[in-house]
């Protein structure tokens, strides 16, 4: 089995680099003795930029999140954040960041009034309280549901209001697990140039997500985390760079012999693309898209499918993620 | 306070009801204990014993809630330690236990005419209520702590405030004729402790006994208080 490569642990020592806020080397965490939420992992978030997550569910995105926002104290290896320990710095760790969970958090009271509360319990001063509630109940869109209490909006609002409710405070790292679920797309967008204008600030981000299209918008760096390891680790332009000059087809096949096609169009293409195939579709990836086409449709007529969908695309990021799960890893640039 | 004002009404009115009802509706058949005490005067103290249990189950609402609406992981994630958290929840219980028993005795003021108002008896009763307060909020604590589902915890609750008071001086003194098991539970129940206390500087018959039942109530305060605090800090409250 092809073992995962972190190209960030190649070294048998793995100093942490000068500017990393935050540093991890071959860190776990088991919550049972049959298996570990986090196996081996080992990467650096440097100062000022936008470190990506991607995972399955299950995958141990959370977990590692835990571990960094010292919600949990992993049973294995080295972590550092900010140059501290969580074991035993966690209340000083803990005032220079912030961490909007995946589920929802809220008190008993209106919209404005988790913002004022959360700003009282960080020691904002009153003044700067209200100046920081108004402004961001403005840039959050939340003047018009202010008065309302937070368990009344709706499942969009309320993620708004979570994100916003961290700005109140001053923070050196940005914690966002799953920020943009249940917003649509104009506030998902909002809501990521919002925390683009405060990454210029000098903000550091460390962000969890599904959603490819927004790790490729806001990402500096992504990891590819599965099954408690880190599989792929670089940044978003070279990660796309890797598949440089290579295209995607996506391939769906009508008729009963879709398993028979895509069979015979593996043994046919070798090593020349790499077809991953699930139920009637299939994605492939080619350095010679003109020559897969010529395959692709000579097969369907002599087997005798009906070509469905097909299309011809650049690499997404989404193809890397779901490579590197599927094929456990690939060998990646510097990062 | 300004988070959930049905539940204060129910928290503040409840034994507000009791003292109310009970108390007109007793009156006609006891005198307490044929001590020639009045049943309404006999009962306010009880009452305002009563809030410490109160207390407890603010105390141990508040963590819940917080788990629920998952308050709890977002506020173990700010500049607090998790004993600060925990501690903020037992001042919150003991504030609302002394302020539930004030707002007792200007019920009983009321329906009355006149209240103890010397400063030891007062001093007596609310040091009576703030030691029982911190030993139910603990109490709840330490089973919210250990207790893995709302309705399980709930449901203990009911039976624990059930049992708690009325096994206990609040509403009547413990009589000779009681059945052995129910005398025993009266003797333990640290309620009674509280209630006995807080009766005798309100009706001025502080006794030595009233001084060994605060004394153990200490005592049994410090180890539920460390039982609760020991259990929410190995607890993996954080992540549910």
């Amino acid at each position: 089995m092809r073992r995962p490569l972190n190209a960030l642990s190649t070294a048998p020592n793995f100093p942490a680099r000068t500017d990393a806020v935050i540093h991890a080397e071959e860190l776990r965490h088991s919550y049972d003795a049959r298996r570990y939420a986090l196996d081996g992992v080992s990467f650096d978030v440097r100062r000022g930029e936008v470190f990506g997550l991607l995972g399955r569910n299950g995958a141990g995105k959370s977990t590692l999140i835990k571990a960094m926002t010292t919600l949990i104290q992993p049973t294995g290896g080295t972590l550092r954040v900010l140059g501290m320990d969580p074991a035993s710095d966690g209340q000083r760790i803990r005032s220079r960041i912030g961490v909007v969970q995946q589920g929802e958090s809220f008190d008993f009271t209106t919209v404005e009034g988790n913002l004022d509360i959360y700003g009282m319990l960080w020691g904002v001063p009153r003044e700067e309280r209200r100046r920081r509630r108004e402004e961001l109940l403005g840039r959050f869109d939340l003047d018009e549901i202010r008065k309302r209490r937070a368990f009344d909006i709706s499942g969009g609002q309320k993620r708004r209001v979570q994100v916003a409710r961290e700005f109140m405070h001053d923070m050196e790292i940005l914690f966002l697990d799953e920020p943009t679920v249940g917003l649509d797309v104009i506030m998902r967008r909002t809501l990521l140039d919002s925390v683009r204008s405060e990454v210029r600030r000098g903000l550091t981000v460390v962000f969890t997500t599904h959603n490819l299209e927004e790790a490729d918008y806001l990402c500096d760096r992504v990891a590819v985390i599965d099954e408690g390891r880190i599989l792929v680790l670089d940044g978003v332009e070279n990660l796309k760079r890797l598949y440089g000059g290579k295209k995607t087809i996506d391939l769906t096949v009508g008729g009963d012999a879709a398993e028979r096609f895509y069979g015979r169009l593996v043994e046919a293409l070798g090593v020349g693309a790499t077809v991953t195939v699930s139920g009637s579709s299939a994605v492939i990836l080619t350095d010679n898209p003109k020559e897969v086409l010529a395959r692709v449709l000579e097969l369907s007529q002599s087997v005798g499918v009906q070509l469905e969908w097909l299309h011809v695309r650049q690499n997404t990021l989404e193809d890397v993620f779901l490579r590197s799960v599927r094929h456990g890893g690939e060998s990646s640039g510097t990062a | 306070m300004n988070t959930d004002p049905g539940s204060l009404v129910i928290l503040i009115g409840l034994p507000g009801m009791y003292l109310v009802f009970f108390g007109y509706g007793f009156a006609s058949i006891t005198s307490a204990g044929g001590s020639g005490t009045a049943y309404l005067q006999f009962l306010t103290p009880g009452i305002m014993s009563f809030q410490a249990v109160m207390a407890g189950t603010v105390g141990g609402g508040i963590l819940w809630a917080d788990r629920r609406w998952g308050m709890l992981a977002q506020l173990l994630s700010g500049p607090f330690t998790r004993l600060q958290y925990l501690l903020g929840i037992m001042l919150t219980a003991l504030l609302f236990g002394l302020a539930g028993g004030l707002v007792m005795l200007g019920v009983a003021f009321v329906l009355l005419g006149s209240i103890p108002t010397g400063a030891v008896a007062l001093g007596v009763m609310f040091g009576a209520i703030t030691l029982g307060s911190i030993f139910f909020g603990s109490l709840m604590l330490l089973l919210a702590a250990l207790l893995k589902s709302n309705n399980a915890y709930n449901s203990l609750q009911i039976l624990v405030i059930f049992v708690v008071n009325f096994a206990s001086t609040v509403f009547y003194p413990e009589s000779s004729g009681l059945p052995v098991v129910l005398r025993g539970l009266f003797q333990v129940n640290p309620l009674t402790y509280v209630a006995n206390t807080a009766r005798g500087a309100y009706l001025g018959t502080l006794g030595p006994t009233d001084g060994y039942q605060m004394l153990l109530l200490a005592v049994e305060t410090a180890v539920v208080l460390f039982l609760a605090v020991r259990a929410y800090m190995r607890s993996d409250l954080a992540y549910e």
